[in-house]
Order: structure tokens, then sequence, then C-alpha cells
């Protein structure tokens, strides 16, 4: 079975476009947000991480193609091709026969919501096309693979906020098990005011109060939820027999993946198997070979959400048996949940950008015990990366230092 | 060391033809069609008024928190535990470290529909808790989760969606997990329920037929739409002797490739849906010669049946003249993202029987496509060892699997 | 040809598929509208047809479009008004961008 590196890191955010200006933004942990306004309701508008105000992707996507992308496809061609720039790629003999795999919670929303303002409100006549085609989860990955003409296997990941890493988990498969030398993994979500309204609704997102800004706070006392983000995050993954050979630089290993369910878990919100989820962990990082003992940082999906949070605290003190965690960074509370940000800001911690506790951080909850590190920390060796999704479902990643 | 032998042990289907394998393979078998005009909705307005819809199905008004996709796997995966000899929860102590491997298109799609439509028309409006319940169940993942949730799955639990080739995609990596070791046990499948947005959104782009779909037959003009689900149950071979249950069929090959041509339409040549092939045989340890029929994809449309005819020329030679093709669409519709996971059901159905069950759809087979179409009645073929099931999907992604008889 | 509704159609077709930067009289009246510099392919065609139908309130047949009425602008300003509610080719007065809304 081939190890599994990753060469390269394209970054289509709200901090801009490219890895860096995202590596910038988590060093100071201060997330870049913008307001959205929505339907009128009587609610201060609430802030939201824009990708698609800060970016200028038109040269990034191929003439001729752009007119007919969603948004998201938009982010994830132009993610693609700085991601190949960054591995020192070219498309064409280099990309022939990569694999893509994709991952998305909410697929295209807003060529969703068009057709179906257009079928529901004018009549199924007036149905698009071209938007039909575009509002497939997977037409993301089909716009990658037409750019840069790939035929390899290609999957999409709908499995919400897991989604990052369980297309990373089949990524890292497809190389493992020798079909495919070369995948890009591609993380890609889109913000609409409707799904913003909805997500606030369900009293998902960060709030805001009179005595203190809206934030997404990971860990704290007083966390509310979370920050809605958007954008592209595209690695490249390659054997390592694949990166040797033509002296790519390794970002960083992918070793293992892990994932589990929690059935404690109502459809929207997170559940209360913490112990149940630590037991399936520790059996699969055992089975591949890795132990507690090496891991030298947590990279930890927690977003600010309330049950979230303190379900992610209780599967760590499980997996550790309530020894002390190491030390722990929570990048969503400046990237944001969705977009892609999540799985970037991990490659760049693997590869030694500093990650700064979240600006929004106040106070640690006494119920969950961790918080985010704050100060410098030495390039990590090993890092386990989580990922627990609201309905159930929970991934994880270990990444290793290249 | 050669990696584990993969047995399917236990399938549950909801289809046009009801709930249960049961009805599914006496409609299948039988030759007829479970395409009707369609109920679920007023079609006035639409091009089209057929579909494959799963006969009392639940109205959407009654459903409460589980969408009518979620309701269609529940009632797959508990009828393939109860087939595999599992019992209706996968946990407790012993249990088998399970994973769920879906794929789908629609979700909770039919039921956000109603309510996305008073929510664009007032978007500050008040919305009832269960229609914020259903808005959200809307994400594809909703059926898996639905599953994963009920049975208590402690696994993985994933759901792709890569349009038409979701489910076989599924199998893919369900049975990479099973040979790894990854999991002890696998349920794969999907669920899909007819809903506004892909009918009309198929119907924008001409390619439903006005009448049922005729898949391969020279006067074929598009697709019908289907729904419903299908589990299978999947274990190392060892594991299910182990534990007294019988291997109903085995996945012995899946592979996977994309035709980076067109967003819809495919590659003419079927240049994605070879390399795919090849790669499932390339899996499976067999040569092209090995296979004795082909459950193909089979939309009905003109481009997909003679891209997909092409393929199957190149890859058979000769020898395609005489090897029976059948498409399960002619029967069901086409299940979108769940496809893959009823139609292999249906492959193993005909595997174990001995018998390829015909495509229905009216006229004769396209002679331009020289493909041996099994029509009218059942062929009989009771030495059939290796079946090959393929699906293409929008936006080019390709995949397919072999699936071998039970002894 | 029917200048005004050559211009029409032109616009149209700009508008409709998001030929971004492309200005509409930039587009000849015999320009290959498909498998030529435009670069539009079937879904665009279809596209095209939706929009047809809701700006002139014309039916398009149902089957496959034939590709030759919209080879040109000239050969689907030809087809169009011979289509057209007013036997003498007066055109429906445009709609202003935005489709009529049927009941």
């Amino acid at each position: 079975m081939s190890e599994v590196v990753v060469t390269g890191l394209g970054v289509v955010g709200p901090f801009g476009l490219g890895r860096e200006a995202l590596a910038q933004g988590l060093a100071i942990g201060e997330p870049r947000t913008v307001e959205v306004e929505h339907g009128g309701r009587n609610r201060p508008v609430a802030a939201l991480l824009a990708a698609r105000l800060t970016a200028n992707l038109t040269a990034l996507l191929p003439p001729g193609a752009a007119r007919r992308m969603s948004p998201p496809a938009r982010f994830a061609v132009a993610a693609t091709r700085l991601a190949l720039a960054d591995a020192g790629l070219a498309s064409g003999s280099d990309t022939a026969e990569c694999g893509i795999v994709t991952g998305t919670a909410w697929g295209p929303p807003w060529v969703t919501e068009q057709l179906l303002s257009q079928i529901l409100l004018k009549g199924p006549d007036a149905a698009s096309p071209a938007l039909f085609t575009e509002s497939v989860a997977n037409a993301s990955a089909a716009q990658m693979a037409l750019a840069i003409q790939a035929r390899g296997p290609t999957q999409t990941i709908t499995q919400r906020e897991s989604s990052d890493l369980i297309a990373l988990a089949e990524g890292a498969r497809l190389i493992r098990n020798g079909r495919c030398e070369r995948v890009l993994v591609g993380v890609v979500d889109e913000i609409v005011p409707i799904l913003h309204s909805l997500l606030d609704r369900l009293r998902a997102l960060a709030r805001p109060h009179a005595d203190r800004p809206e934030r997404a706070r990971p860990f704290d006392a007083r966390r509310d939820g979370f920050l809605l983000a958007e954008g592209a995050s595209v690695l490249v993954l390659e054997s390592l027999r694949a990166a040797r050979a033509r002296g790519a630089t390794v970002l960083c290993r992918v070793h293992a993946a892990v994932a589990a369910f929690d059935p404690s878990a109502p459809a929207h919100d997170w559940g209360s198997g913490g112990i149940a989820l630590a037991t399936t962990l520790r059996h699969g990082l055992e089975s591949r070979e890795v132990a507690t003992s090496e891991i030298d940082r947590i990279i930890s999906g927690a977003s600010g959400s309330r049950r979230g949070d303190r379900l992610e605290a209780a599967v760590l003190s499980a997996l550790w048996n309530g020894r002390e965690l190491p030390p722990v960074v929570a990048p969503k509370g400046t990237s944001g949940e969705y977009g892609g940000g999540f799985l970037a800001a991990a490659i760049l911690a693997l590869a030694g950008s500093p990650i700064a506790a979240p600006a929004g951080f106040e106070k640690i909850d006494p119920e969950l015990g961790v918080r985010p590190h704050a100060g410098p920390l030495p390039r990590p060796k090993r890092a386990l990366v989580s990922a627990l999704s609201a309905g159930g479902t929970a991934a994880w990643a270990v990444l290793g230092e290249p | 060391m050669s990696s584990p032998r993969i047995a399917v042990t236990g399938y549950g289907a909801v289809s046009g033809f009801g709930y249960g394998v049961e009805p599914l393979w006496r409609g299948l078998a039988a030759g007829r069609s479970a395409i009707r005009p369609l109920s679920r909705f007023d079609s006035t307005r639409y091009r089209t008024h057929l579909a494959s819809e799963v006969p009392g199905a639940p109205a959407a008004d009654r459903l409460g928190r589980l969408s009518l996709a979620d309701r269609f796997a529940l009632a797959a995966a508990r009828e393939a535990l109860a087939h595999a000899g599992l019992p209706e929860r996968l946990d407790g102590p012993g249990a088998p470290l399970t994973g769920l491997y879906f794929g789908g298109s629609t979700g909770g799609m039919l039921e956000s529909e109603g309510i996305f439509a008073a929510l664009l028309a007032a978007p500050g409006g008040a919305l009832r808790a269960r229609d914020l319940g259903h808005l959200a169940a809307q994400p594809t993942s909703g059926p898996a989760d639905a599953v994963a949730r009920a049975l208590a799955v402690g696994g993985p639990v994933q759901t792709i969606s890569s349009a038409c080739a979701s489910a076989t995609l599924a199998f893919g990596n369900a049975l990479d997990a099973l040979r790894t070791g990854e999991v002890d046990l696998a349920l794969v499948g999907g669920s899909d329920s007819f809903c506004r947005l892909t009918f009309a959104g198929f119907n924008s782009l001409r390619a439903i037929d006005g009448v049922p779909c005729r898949p391969f037959r020279a006067e074929r003009e598009g697709m019908t739409i289907g729904e419903g689900a299908a589990v299978l149950v999947l274990e190392p071979e060892e594991r299910a002797r182990r534990r007294g249950a019988a291997p109903r069929g085995y996945l012995v090959g899946a592979g996977a490739a994309c035709d980076a041509h067109h967003m819809t339409a495919p590659d003419p040549r079927g240049g994605g849906i070879l390399r795919a092939v090849r790669a499932a045989l390339a899996d499976a340890k067999i040569d092209a010669d090995a296979i004795d029929f082909v459950n193909a994809h089979g939309t009905g449309t003109p481009h997909n049946d003679a891209a997909e005819a092409s393929m199957l020329r190149e890859l058979f030679g000769g020898r395609v003249a005489e090897l029976p093709v059948t498409s399960s669409k002619g029967a069901l519709g086409h299940l979108l993202g769940s496809a893959g996971a009823i139609e292999a059901i249906a492959t193993l159905l005909c595997l174990q029987h001995g018998l390829v069950h015909p495509t229905p759809g009216d006229g004769a087979p396209d002679p331009a496509l020289r493909l041996d179409l099994v029509v009218g009645e059942a062929r009989s073929l009771p030495s059939a060892r290796y079946g090959l099931s393929t699906n293409l999907a929008f936006g080019g992604a390709n995949a397919a699997i072999v699936l071998e008889r039970a002894g | 040809m029917n200048a005004e509704l050559a211009a029409r159609l032109k616009s149209l077709i700009v508008a409709t598929l998001h030929l971004e930067g492309k200005a509409p009289d930039s587009i000849g009246d015999d320009e290959p509208l498909f498998g030529g510099g435009l670069g539009l392919d079937s879904i665009d065609a279809l596209e095209l047809v939706v929009a047809l139908e809701r700006e002139f309130q014309v039916a398009v047949p149902e089957g496959k479009v034939d590709p030759e009425v919209f080879r040109t602008v000239r050969s689907l300003a030809d087809w169009l008004s011979a289509r057209l509610p007013a036997a003498t080719g007066e055109l429906v007065p445009a709609s202003g961008g935005s489709p009529a809304t049927r009941p």
C-alpha cells in the first residue's frame, strides 16, 4: 500500500486567493466577515464570510466555461489551478490520470434556489437547462475535471460538516489501494442568504449580542454557534513514490483516516455519544498503528456550536483517558464552518503555519476543560484532525510532518 | 496476501413494483413495467407525465420529520438486515463495526419544495418547526443519516452525490473498506424520491421520453424518472460463514473513471465508462470474456445508449452480438443517485435465478447499436457466473461493478 | 430579415447565455452560433429555447430541436418571424428583459 502525501494546496476563501492569504489570517486569529441581509426579518443582520466578494477569480477560470459555472464550481476550479501551481504541476499529462474527490455540505445553493424559484414561482417550463446541469452536487468536480482534463475516478461526498475529511480519506484510499498516483481533493461550499436564514432559524449560527461582537468561539463558555463560511480548498494528494520521483515539495503526510457515527445525534444537532465515538476512534487508530502518545497536536473541528464543541471535548477527553491533551488549535474560529478553510488550515499547520487562538475566545468552559492554545507552538510532528457533523457523522485524519 | 472475498448476504428494495425484493423480482422477471402516469403532484404544466413511483407511498404532508427518501431507505435497510439474518440494531457488545455507504441525488428535496415556495415568496415569513425540519432534511445525507441512526450504525457513514453513478461509486468505497478490514460489515445502497426539481430539470433538457423509456430501442427519445431505495449487506465471506449466513452473491470488482468531455453529454465513444469497466474487471481479476451478461445503465436517451453500446462493442468485440444486455430502467425508470444500488440487486437476482430479465420498452432494438438486448421474455442463462453493472453520470462520472453468483 | 428582430435576438443571446463582455451587435447575422467562435453547445441551445418561448410567446416543437433553425441569427429570425402572433411579422413589444409571467 502506498503512502500518501500532500504536495500542493490552493485556497479560495474569505481571506482571498492562495494559501498564503489564509495562513496570514490564521496567524492573527481574526475572521474576515461581511454582513448578509436576509428577508426582512426583524433582527440584526448577521455576519458571514464571503469569498466571492473578496476574490477576483476570472484569471483562474477557463475562458468561456466560467459563464456556466455556479459559484462553488468557480471556487473549485480556481482553487484547482492554485493547487496545481503550488504543487508545480501543469494540466495536461500531469493531470490526465488524476482522480478527483470533492466534499460539499450544501452543494450549490444559489443554483438550486434559482431553479426552484423558476419551477415553483413561474412554472416547470421556466426551468433553465443550464442551471439544472449545475445543480448537481458533483458539478464542481465535473468542472474541475473538464478544466484540467482529468480522467481518473471521481466522486463527490455530501456528508455535512465531515465532508472535508471524508473526501480526504477517499482520496487517500484511491492512492493507497493503487488506483491512482495522484488525486485532487476539493472541499467547496457556498453561502446564500436563504441558507444563512435557515441555519440561523435552527439556532446553529453565532449570534450578535449587545455586550460582545458576533463571533465563533470554539470551546468558549459563552459560545453560541458557528460562523458560516464559503470558498474552496483543493489539495494535491500523491503517492510518496510519485512525489519523490518528481522532486515535489511535500507539505505533509496523510497517515490515517477514521470515521464513525453517533446514533444518539438528532438529525440537525450533535449527540452525546462521545465515549462510543472515542472507542471507535481508538480502535481505528490502533489498527492503523497510530498511538495517541505520538500525537502532539489536535487540530480540532470545534466550530463554536454548543453541542458540537461539547461532543468534541468529550471525545478528546475519552481518547486521552482524562489525561492532559496535547495543544489544541481550533481554526474554525477564524476560518468558519464549510468552504474548505478548515482542511486548508490543517495542512498549513503541518507545513509550519501558526494557528492563533481565535480572537473570540474569552473564557474556558469548565464543563469542557479545553481551550485553544494561545502562544507560539513548534511545527507538529503528528496531528489529529477532527470533523464532527450535526446528524451523527464523525471523521478524523492523522496528518504528519513531511 | 490476497484480500478476502466479499459476499452479499442480504438485500432490501423499494421500487415502482412496491415494497420488497420479491415484488421487484416478480416484476422484472415477467418483463413488466412499473412506469405509470405520475400522481405525486400535478403534471399538467410539465412536458411529460410519466414516472415510476412507489405505490402506496405516504403523502408528503403526513411524513413528519423523516422524508420520503428517508423512509424508503429505512424500509430497504430493514429488509436487507432481516434477509442477512442480522438484528435490527447494529450496536451492543460483539456487534460488527458497520459502515454505511450510500449514493443519492435528492434527499429530502420533495418535502422542501413546497416550503421553498413559501419561503421564496415571503422570505421573512414564519416557518413551522416541522417545515424547518424538512428544509434542513434536504441535504442528500439525510437518508444515510436516518438509517444509521435507526439501525445504530457505529462505523463510517458517507453519502456520495455524483448523480447517476452515486450508488455504484459507493460500492467501490465499501469494497475497499471491507477488504482492508476497516469495517466488518457494510450497508451499501441509496434512496431517492421523485420530486419536481429533477422532473422539471430533466424535462428542460428534453431528456425525458413522452412514453415509457425505451432503452436501446431504435425510437428511443429519453429517460423516465423512477424512485425507491435499495440496500445491500456486504461482509467478508469468511465472516458470513462463521455466523451461518449464506452468501447471496459476491461483489468482486469495482472501477470508476471520468469522461472530462461535457457537463451532461457522455463521451460518444464511451471512453470514460470503458475505463471504469476495465478497472472493475482488473479489480475482479477477470477478463471481459468472463462476463456473462450486462445490466447496463441504459437510460433510453439517444446519447447515453449509443455511448454505452459503443463501449460494449469496443470491450467485447465480436462477442457483443451474443452477450445478453438488459436495462432495469425499462422497468423501474431511472432512480438517479440510487440507481446503481437497485440495479446491483437486479443483477444479483439474475445471477441467482440463471435468468436475465428483459428490458421493457416499445419498439425494436436499435440495429445500429448491434447489441443482444433481452426483450419480451427473460433469457435463460443457467450457467451465468459474472454480471457487469454500469452507470454513467451527469458530469461525466462513470462507475462499474462486477458481481458473481453464489455457489 | 427584420433588423429590429435580429438586434433583439442578439441581445437575448448575450443576456440569456451570460456571454459577459460580448457586445450584441458584434454577433454577425450569418455567423455560426454553434461550433463557432461563440463556443455555444447543446445546453445553450436548450437555454435559448426556453428564453425564446418566454420572450416571444412561441412554442418550440417537442422532440429534438432542429439544429438548422439555430444555425445563425438570420435563420433564427426567419423561423421566428413565421411564427409570431401578427401575420404581418409585427413584433410583440419587448418585455424589457424580464420574461412575461404566465398565470
